[in-house]
């Protein structure tokens, strides 16, 4: 690489972005002291009770039950995810593009609780779906879509497929027209392209996009409140309920850190094992 | 266009699914958006899906509530527009500004620094916003100085910064540094290689990265939430302030009235940014 | 010290556009005052003192819903006309964000007056970072329910009643329910909702639960073994009063309790559209909860004007019209209602804050709180 970048160079193109973060830091400090308090409702002290405290296996239970969540919403918004992007780079008409991009946004913009009684409306046990399905005789008892885990997760691919679908479209755009072309000129079906050429160059787009989702979806509250009916005790629903009616600030802040911590170790580990998948292929 | 992707005939499965789940992740980002919407129209005080007669009531009622001034309380909703529109415009300048360059620094730089860069400003997607909304306010309440408008700018700036950044970096990684070689070659310094070569390239990304921090600014609730005062307070504040009932058609319609808003404000931004332009 | 009320905000663009709060609020000003005018010179000799309090303000924090809108209306306006003070409402409150809100601002606080659920009120006492109200100062409080009175050891002054019963399918029962032992009925099996943990709801359910199977409430352990019964039975939890009526209204709901009937003032009114039934009349009784107001050490209004708005709160009339609005049971015995009132099922009457009301012991609540919201979560989520 002839073009290498200087170390004062570097310094000076990053510098801005981490005095914009800094606040940042300083808040996640601020969590970590309050987690470390040995009062529930300021900061004064030291003592880990709060950690210890937590061990408990409901929270546990809870820990694994945002784990998984978040990690099969993430994978299936992926699913989503890159076809819409395919769709969206293959569009021809800015209107249609237009037309696209801002209903793949939408779910960023609608405040949740009017979403959520949207798909009340059409998933609920008396919504447009089930009512269809008992008039046509093909159910009897409603199906319940809604405040379980299933209405989480949908609730979870919605609000993410936005997150998603825009780092990897721009990917796509770098994507090189050589390869693809060369690819198909040598007889490939497009699913050997698709699997050969296109997903090993988009990958680092792909593992930034799952990253930012998965983290997303780790930390959600709302939705589990909205479409879980609350019977979705996410960590998110946890750690909100322990600042308020709880009043338990130093639990809510190790819960936090905890959350932090293990979302951290997945995103870590997942871009380890990708680097380290791909140079196996690759070598 | 680009082949290979999204082939445009034939009938391979491929093609197929590629369509399909395309189809199905449209129908989950905008089912319920369409039920809202056609509540909004319903004639109706309280009925269900699909509402039996339409009529435009709730939107008078909001034109209503924008229009009366109500004395009694702390905001009205100019100012709340105002003070949006304003936190927004910063945020989307702030963020844009300072994740080019480390967008840049991080593409040409060590793979290591990269990838704990993306995660470190990945971090602020991954607290609840509750948590953060507190931790945010106890600081500035202790930093016991008037900051106005910032109490809000500062925390929306750090939301954003992970979408605004990923979205810059994938535009990077597109570009290739032999095109940079080549301006460079062709006598251009390399701070003008960047200037006139790069960031054009990068302009869609840029512009995606735009219009999240628009979005997620312009919407943003919970940690608003706790950071507004009565001097500061943003048009969700505002709104959440005048919902008498949450579930009112009269909610639903002032939703809609949002989604338009952002969308006029999406298409501005991007007609300004991308001009004529592709946008993706 | 500066009030920031008296600060006009600095807009840039002010100079373009005309402000309009300013212009209506100086000639309500003026209205006011050109009406005090006029009073006195009609030699009404009561009325000299019609403005006593012209020119101070309070500030008040609030619940968003439609319990915030109807102290707007129905205390905060009448308030105004009556001392000419002005009231500034903040509509945005929920106790969780009025508690971190004035324990962030430690001796800075933004507001006077604030409204809220017990817990907050506790919590912040505790913090010390509330005042004591002068009791001398509010003469209303002779007619109130001793029960009632003060709180959060007198830091907090009684407002209004939150109470909870149960709601039901009016398509389902002809009657309303008599017990709370209809929701373990199999027939409702995923027609049922419960209260969050989080709210104290949840806790008069389980001490609900205690008294339904013979004992005086206290009985946790055996109640939580007869909720366990109910896990797969709940389609949801009451999280969104909203969302609930959405449920009964396309009838996918049978009952619940215990819930407030508070928060369906509307759809109670229209059962034939709504589904949707309250009841209190329950064999093991119903729960009220004392809801106070509670005013900042630091506050940067003045205690005359916060007493006198506090004391307002009290006003027999002015309690009866909050109950009959917001169906929240008024503490002030002498509460003045309305006939339509008296006759609803919905509106607790002073009268009937006697024997079938529970109103839970303080101190053993404050005591029992965490370990049976964490229990109630684990029982039932």
């Amino acid at each position: 690489m002839s073009i290498s970048l200087s170390r004062p160079r570097a310094l000076a193109f990053s510098l801005p972005a981490i005095i914009a973060i800094l606040p940042f830091m300083g808040a996640c400090f601020y969590i970590f002291r309050f987690s470390i308090s040995a009062e529930k409702g300021v900061i004064d002290g030291y003592s880990i009770q709060a950690y210890i405290d937590l061990m408990t296996p409901f929270f546990g239970r809870s820990v694994w039950l945002t784990l998984k969540l978040a990690f099969v919403a993430t994978v299936i918004a992926m699913m989503l995810a890159v076809p819409l992007a395919f769709l969206l780079t293959s569009l021809k008409s800015p209107l249609a593009r237009r037309c696209l991009t801002v209903t793949i946004l939408l779910p960023l913009i609608l405040n949740l609780l009017v979403q959520a009684y949207g798909w009340i409306l059409l998933l609920g046990p008396s919504g447009v779906l089930n009512s269809t399905l008992k008039a046509l005789g093909i159910i009897e008892r409603p199906i319940f879509l809604l405040f379980n885990e299933t209405g989480v997760l949908l609730g979870l691919i919605q609000t993410s497929l936005p997150l998603a679908v825009f780092p990897i479209v721009s990917s796509v755009r770098g994507l090189s027209q050589e390869h693809l072309e060369a690819a198909s000129s040598l007889g490939a079906s497009h699913w050997r392209t698709f699997v050969d050429v296109t997903v090993p160059l988009l990958r680092p787009g792909l593992v930034g996009a799952a990253s930012i989702v998965f983290a997303f979806n780790a930390s959600a509250f709302a939705i589990p409140l909205l479409l879980g009916g609350r019977r979705v005790q996410m960590m998110g629903v946890a750690i909100r309920d322990m600042i308020s009616p709880l009043f338990n600030w130093s639990g809510a802040a190790a819960a936090g850190m905890i959350l932090i911590t293990l979302t951290l170790i997945v995103l870590v580990f997942s871009s380890w094992l990708v680097r380290v998948t791909s140079e196996k292929v690759r070598g | 266009m680009r082949v290979g992707l999204l082939p445009t005939e034939g009938k391979s499965t491929y093609r197929f699914m590629v369509l399909f789940l395309a189809t199905i992740g449209i129908l989950i980002s905008s089912l319920p958006v369409i039920v809202v919407t056609i509540m909004s129209f319903s004639g109706s005080d309280n009925t269900g899906f699909p509402p039996p007669e339409l009529s435009l009531r709730w939107y008078w009622d909001v034109v209503a509530m924008f229009t009366q001034e109500d004395a009694n309380s702390a905001q009205s909703v100019v100012d709340s527009t105002v003070t949006s529109l304003l936190v927004a415009f910063i945020v989307m300048v702030i963020s844009t500004m300072v994740c080019i360059p480390l967008a840049y620094a991080l593409a040409r730089g060590d793979r290591r620094i990269r990838e704990g860069m993306e995660l470190l400003f990945t971090l602020p997607l991954v607290f609840p916003l509750v948590i953060l909304g507190i931790a945010f306010l106890l600081i500035a309440e202790s930093l016991r100085l008037d900051i106005g408008i910032w109490r809000i700018v500062i925390p929306h700036v750090a939301l954003v910064l992970p979408f605004v950044l990923r979205n810059c970096i994938g535009a990077m990684n597109g570009i290739s540094v032999e095109t940079e070689e080549a301006a460079i070659s062709l006598g251009a310094s390399p701070l003008r290689a960047i200037w006139d070569v790069v960031i054009p390239l990068m302009r869609a990304g840029i512009l995606a990265g735009l219009i999240f921090a628009l979005i997620i600014s312009f919407n943003e609730f919970t940690i608003t939430f706790f950071m507004y005062t009565i001097d500061v307070s943003t048009l969700p504040i505002w709104m959440y302030s005048r919902t008498v009932s949450s579930l009112d058609p009269s909610t639903l319609a002032l939703s809609v009235f949002i989604i338009v808003a952002d969308i006029v404000l999406i298409v501005l931004v991007d007609k300004l940014i991308a001009g004529r332009a592709n946008l993706f | 010290m500066m009030k920031k009320a008296e600060t006009h905000p600095k807009k840039w663009w002010a100079t373009i556009m005309e402000e309009p709060n300013m212009t209506k609020n100086l000639s309500r000003r003026h209205l006011l005052a050109t009406s005090a005018g006029l009073a006195t010179t009609l030699a009404m000799p009561s009325l000299v003192r019609a403005q006593p309090l012209a020119g101070k303000e309070l500030r008040l924090l609030t619940w968003s819903d439609n319990t915030g809108l109807a102290i707007l209306d129905h205390i905060a306006k009448p308030f105004e006309e009556r001392t000419g003070a002005r009231v500034i409402a903040d509509r945005t409150g929920s106790t969780s964000e009025m508690v971190a809100k004035l324990r962030a601002a430690g001796d800075r606080p933004q507001y006077d007056v604030i409204t809220l659920a017990g817990v907050g009120a506790v919590e912040l006492a505790g913090d010390g970072l509330l005042a004591q109200p002068d009791l001398n100062m509010l003469p209303n409080l002779a007619d109130v329910d001793p029960r009632f009175r003060t709180g959060a050891d007198g830091h907090g002054i009684g407002y209004l009643l939150w109470t909870g019963g149960l709601i039901y399918n009016t398509k389902t029962f002809q009657e309303p329910p008599t017990s709370y032992a209809q929701m373990w009925d199999e027939a409702h099996k995923n027609r049922l909702f419960l209260p969050p943990s989080t709210w104290t709801d949840a806790l008069d359910t389980i001490f609900a639960t205690g008294k339904m199977i013979g004992g005086d409430g206290t009985n946790s352990a055996e109640a939580f073994a007869k909720l366990a019964e109910l896990r797969n039975n709940i389609l949801t939890f009451g999280e969104n009063p909203a969302q609930l009526s959405e449920l009964f209204r396309s009838d996918a709901l049978d009952i619940g309790g215990v819930y407030a009937p508070a928060f369906y003032a509307a759809e109670l009114n229209d059962p034939a559209n709504s589904n949707m039934g309250a009841t209190y009349d329950v064999d093991e009784g119903f729960f009220a909860d004392l809801m106070y107001t509670i005013t900042p050490k630091a506050k940067p209004g003045d205690d005359e004007v916060v007493h006198a708005f506090i004391d307002f709160t009290l006003d027999a009339e002015v309690q009866g019209i909050m109950a009959e609005a917001v169906l929240n049971g008024p503490v002030n015995q002498k509460a003045v209602m309305s006939d339509a009132a008296k006759a609803s099922p919905f509106i607790i009457k002073p009268e009937q804050m006697g024997d079938k009301a529970i109103v839970h012991d303080k101190s053993f609540i404050a005591e029992v709180r965490e370990d049976w919201i964490n229990q109630y979560n684990q029982t039932l989520s």
